[in-house]
């Protein structure tokens, strides 16, 4: 092949200078319209591969999709929404010191941008790092959202709350919720998992008042009214119970939880000789009714074992208790005299004894408010 | 005889015409008004332009790799594909096809052939050259060899500059001068780092510092790299994590880093030292089947589930410094890549080593830096610190340019607290290379090429000698120019020397005869001053530290050369004659 000659170039020196420029000029038009092609391919590949990584994604084939989010980087580096798709790819797929490293860079770059807070938060949950997650959540809670800023604020702050319970951080979790329903909205839909989550801390009286803004705003919500009424009943407030549970059951009344629940409630209300403005009378029918209803049980439940078989297995036996039962009948006609203030509380000592014995014989409802009773008594002399 | 020797063409003989005209157009050109444009300054101009066009071949190159790697191997290539397979064996056969046939000047690096252009051809590059080597490097390197465009595009640039060059009326020495200049110029386009690719055509291309052309490559390289970024951004090819400050005390980790890298540096360089002369020396139809045979190789570990190995993969330098790696895949990986780009290189195919050796430093430093943290948690540097520190290390352990490396690796972090690791990584790694692979890797390349090229290592031995090492004391006496002749007579009585220096005022220096002294004195000038006798007559004088070259020009003017003082030109340090120069050099030799 013979060599390939460029034409000389040794006219006058400006005219090489102005051949130069103008050959100049024309690459720069040419390489121009070139590179303005191959970004455009460049994006368009880029974005198929997202697409691509993102369908994997869903579909739980997340190594494939590392792989295309990867690609899609290739072709478009920068692109933020690429590579945080990529470290919860990553973070998914079980490869928690990549796709911390990742986040971590993308959270070097954009340390308030709330989404990559939360996926950092999530990374720290797969690793039970409580210090971290508190950080990485409320980064998120308080940080910048592109779009939907205080819906995804709320949520990453329920996530929190979840996961914290999950990982038995109750103190924590409470404190997250306290502050989480302050900021709620009166929204019936955000006020409810409020109150579900404050009932899962065992922060009844909380939960309790956040079932009832919920039927403040919605009288007609069961399921609010249904919350309330168990965490008034948990709360000993059976009065209040009674009221919800009322509106739970014409609700839902093949509810048996609400229908057994209303059942106690109102045995209580009934029987709780320790009611206030009840009158000594009155109170001594009731201790003589629960002292009763708890010698039944006995006999129903001594009968129903066979024989012995209670010495063995309980610490205090069936048959001593009744011997117990039977002295404290027999002592029961001076209940109110002078010198026998303590006997109502022997007696409820008593029943809770028996309760608590029988507990394995199938209790009804009026076995589970007598139980209730005389707990609640027994918490009250603690 | 090698391949580079036999087929490299003779350069055209200038014409009888040109040699008339050229005296006055290298003086001096005119331009547009009557305003006169030296040979200096036009050449300073066309190094912008070399700038400009090297600048623009190198992202038409770029965009041909990627264009044929997308269309070759798939926009996203994975493991156990047959694309992956069959591309890099099929785009070796059509590469050896048409180095053998059209374009024989492009194999290798292009490194080695630039710098022989500079040193034997008198900056003769065939244009054909350029267009081979964007042709056949593209399809490559596209195709998945593992190689880099840098070194390709150094040979572009240099080509370019030629033939521009050669349509000019330069002077022999502007014209070989002009190969580095595009060399630099498309390195620097090709890398984006404009300081880095000078000093990599100053240390591997030109060899020697030269302060006369290093204006024109600053330019040239500029001028490119500004063109680049403005089609593909001022993005590097690589985006750099924010690096760690180092405690003081870890800088032992980075000389674990730069004796590991050190070694991997020699197993590279031998593997590619061993190979490719005896690959070379195979019969000529292998020579179709080499490319291929590598490129199955390499398909090989791409289709088993290290696709990353192939190209440039420049992706995977920027994944591996974002902590998208394991230590463990990053140590398979600097392992696979030494192996392919060995295979790749030895088999002929055209592409440069520059993206492998910093793959191989970056997959090393990113592995070294997850061992040593895994059991020495408290080390503060990220696995980016490391691999870029790598890069280094692999840079001045493999190519052998500790300069390029360590101001490489600041330009592209742009971040100088970084430079006491890389430094220390860097000399370990160098001596332990030097130690094991005592001829640097394009030294090697150039002598298996049957060509002997002068190198800055070699530079940095040479022993420098001094007129200090060889001048004699002062003799006596001395005369001054103030003194008269007869006074002078008298000085010299008890001397043996037939010669005398005299010291001329204000500043200068001469000699005169006994005979002459005593002429003068016998025409009865003896109350004359001898300054008024000899002042015209001054003698060159030298330093202390001139070299000893320089001596040479001045010995066989005068028998005895005055050494002065350079802080005071009257001070004679002492003197030196052809037989001290001489005794110095036979000394030395022996």
């Amino acid at each position: 092949m013979p060599e390939l000659t460029l034409k000389p170039l040794t006219g006058r020196t400006p005219t090489v200078i102005a051949g130069l420029t103008i050959l100049a000029v024309l690459g720069f038009l040419g390489v121009g319209r070139l590179v303005s092609r191959f970004q455009e391919q460049q994006k368009a590949l880029a974005r198929h591969l997202y697409q691509r990584g993102f369908a994997e994604q869903q579909t739980g084939k997340l190594d494939l999709a590392v792989q295309h989010f990867r690609a899609a980087l290739g072709y478009d580096p920068d692109n933020f929404q690429y590579q945080l798709s990529l470290a919860r790819s990553l973070r998914d797929s079980g490869r928690t010191d990549e796709a911390e490293a990742y986040l971590i860079s993308l959270w070097e770059r954009s340390p308030q941008n709330g989404a990559v807070n939360l996926a950092l938060g999530r990374l720290a949950v797969r690793q039970a790092r409580i210090d971290k997650i508190i950080q990485y959540y409320h980064n998120a809670i308080y940080g910048v959202w592109d779009s939907d800023a205080e819906r995804n604020r709320l949520n990453a702050w329920f996530e929190l709350v979840g996961v914290l319970l999950r990982l038995n951080a109750r103190a924590q979790a409470q404190a997250e919720l306290i502050a989480l329903s302050v900021n709620l909205p009166p929204k019936p839909e955000l006020l409810m998992p409020a109150a579900d989550l404050f009932a899962q801390a065992q922060d009844y009286d909380h939960a309790l008042g956040e079932y009832r803004r919920v039927l403040q705003i919605d009288h007609t919500n069961a399921n609010a009214a249904a919350g309330a009424a168990e965490m008034a009943f948990k709360l000993g407030r059976y009065r209040t119970a009674d009221r919800y549970l009322e509106i739970a059951s014409k609700a839902n009344p093949r509810d048996e939880q609400i229908s057994n629940m209303l059942q106690i409630s109102k045995f209580i209300l009934q029987q709780d000789p320790f009611s206030r403005g009840l009158s000594a009378q009155d109170r001594s029918v009731r201790i003589r009714s629960i002292l009763q209803e708890a010698g039944k049980r006995l006999d129903t439940c001594m009968s129903s074992q066979p024989q012995g078989a209670n010495q063995v297995q309980q610490p205090v036996g069936l048959s001593q208790l009744k011997a117990q039962w039977t002295e404290m009948t027999r002592r029961l006609h001076r209940l109110g005299a002078a010198g026998e203030s303590g006997l109502a509380d022997e007696v409820m000592d008593l029943v809770l004894q028996i309760e608590q014995q029988t507990s394995s014989c199938a209790p009804g409802p009026r076995d589970q408010a007598l139980l209730l009773l005389a707990q609640s008594r027994a918490g009250v002399e603690q | 005889m090698s391949d580079l020797v036999r087929v490299t063409p003779e350069p055209p003989t200038p014409s009888p015409q040109n040699e008339v005209n050229a005296p006055k157009l290298r003086s001096e050109r005119r331009f547009l008004a009557g305003v006169p444009l030296s040979e200096e300054r036009f050449f300073l101009l066309l190094a912008v332009f070399i700038g400009i066009f090297s600048g623009l071949a190198v992202v038409c190159f770029r965009l041909a790799i990627d264009w044929t790697r997308i269309g070759v191997l798939g926009p996203a290539p994975e493991p156990h594909n047959l694309r992956v397979l069959l591309a890099p064996a099929l785009g070796g056969v059509l590469v050896a096809v048409l180095v053998i046939h059209l374009f024989p000047l492009v194999r290798g690096s292009g490194v080695n052939q630039t710098k022989a252009a500079l040193y034997i051809f008198n900056g003769y590059i065939p244009f054909r050259t350029a267009i081979g080597k964007f042709i056949t490097a593209a399809i490559a390197i596209g195709s998945g060899h593992s190689l880099g465009p840098e070194d390709p595009s150094l040979q572009i640039g240099a080509s370019i500059a030629s033939a521009l060059g050669r349509r000019m009326d330069f002077s022999r020495e502007k014209l070989r001068l002009l190969a580095p200049i595009g060399a630099a110029a498309g390195l620097a386009a090709a890398f984006n780092a404009p300081i880095s690719a000078v000093l990599f055509v100053i240390e591997e291309v030109i060899g020697r510092w030269s302060a006369g052309i290093l204006g024109s490559v600053v330019l040239a390289a500029i001028s490119s790299v500004v063109v680049v970024r403005g089609f593909l951004g001022t993005q590097p090819l690589f985006r750099i994590p924010p690096l760690t400050v180092f405690r003081p005390t870890e800088l032992l980790a980075y000389v674990v880093l730069g004796v590991v890298g050190g070694f991997g540096a020699v197993i590279f360089a031998k593997a590619i030292g061993y190979l490719r002369p005896r690959l070379r020396t195979l019969p000529a139809p292998t020579q179709y089947l080499q490319p291929a045979l590598a490129g199955l190789l390499i398909g090989l570990i791409g289709y088993f589930g290290a696709p990353q190995i192939m190209g440039a993969g420049y992706e995977y330098i920027d994944q591996a410094m974002h902590d998208q790696f394991t230590w463990k895949v990053l140590a398979v990986l600097a392992g696979l890549k030494i192996l392919a780009t060995t295979l790749s290189f030895v088999s002929g195919t055209p592409g440069g080593m520059f993206a492998p050796a910093l793959f191989v430093g970056a997959m090393l430093g990113g592995a070294v830096g997850g061992v040593e943290r895994h059991f020495y948690p408290h080390l503060t540097g990220t696995t980016g610190t490391y691999a870029l520190v790598g890069m280094g290390v692999l840079f001045a352990g493999f190519l052998r340019a500790p300069m390029t490396s360590v101001f490489m690796v600041i330009e592209l972090s742009g971040n100088y607290s970084i430079i006491i690791p890389v430094i220390i990584a860097n000399s370990f790694a160098y001596f332990i290379s030097r130690s094991f692979q005592p001829v640097p890797i394009f030294d090697l390349l150039t002598r298996q090429d049957g060509l002997d090229l002068p190198s800055l290592e070699e530079l940095r031995e040479e022993t420098s000698l001094h007129v200090e090492d060889a001048m004699k004391p002062p003799p006596s006496p001395v005369l001054n120019s103030e003194e008269t002749v007869q006074d002078a007579v008298a000085q010299i009585q008890p001397a043996s020397s037939n010669s005398f220096l005299v010291r001329l005022r204000p500043t200068g220096w001469t000699s005169i005869s006994r005979e002459a002294l005593q002429r003068f004195s016998n025409e009865g000038k003896g109350e004359m001053t001898l300054g008024s006798l000899l002042a015209s007559q001054r003698l060159p004088y030298l330093h202390p530290d001139y070299p000893l070259e320089m001596a040479l020009r001045y010995v066989n003017q005068t028998p005895l050369v005055p050494v002065v003082s350079r802080a005071d030109l009257r001070k004679l340090e002492g003197v030196i004659s052809s037989e001290d120069v001489l005794a110095k050099y036979r000394v030395v030799v022996q």
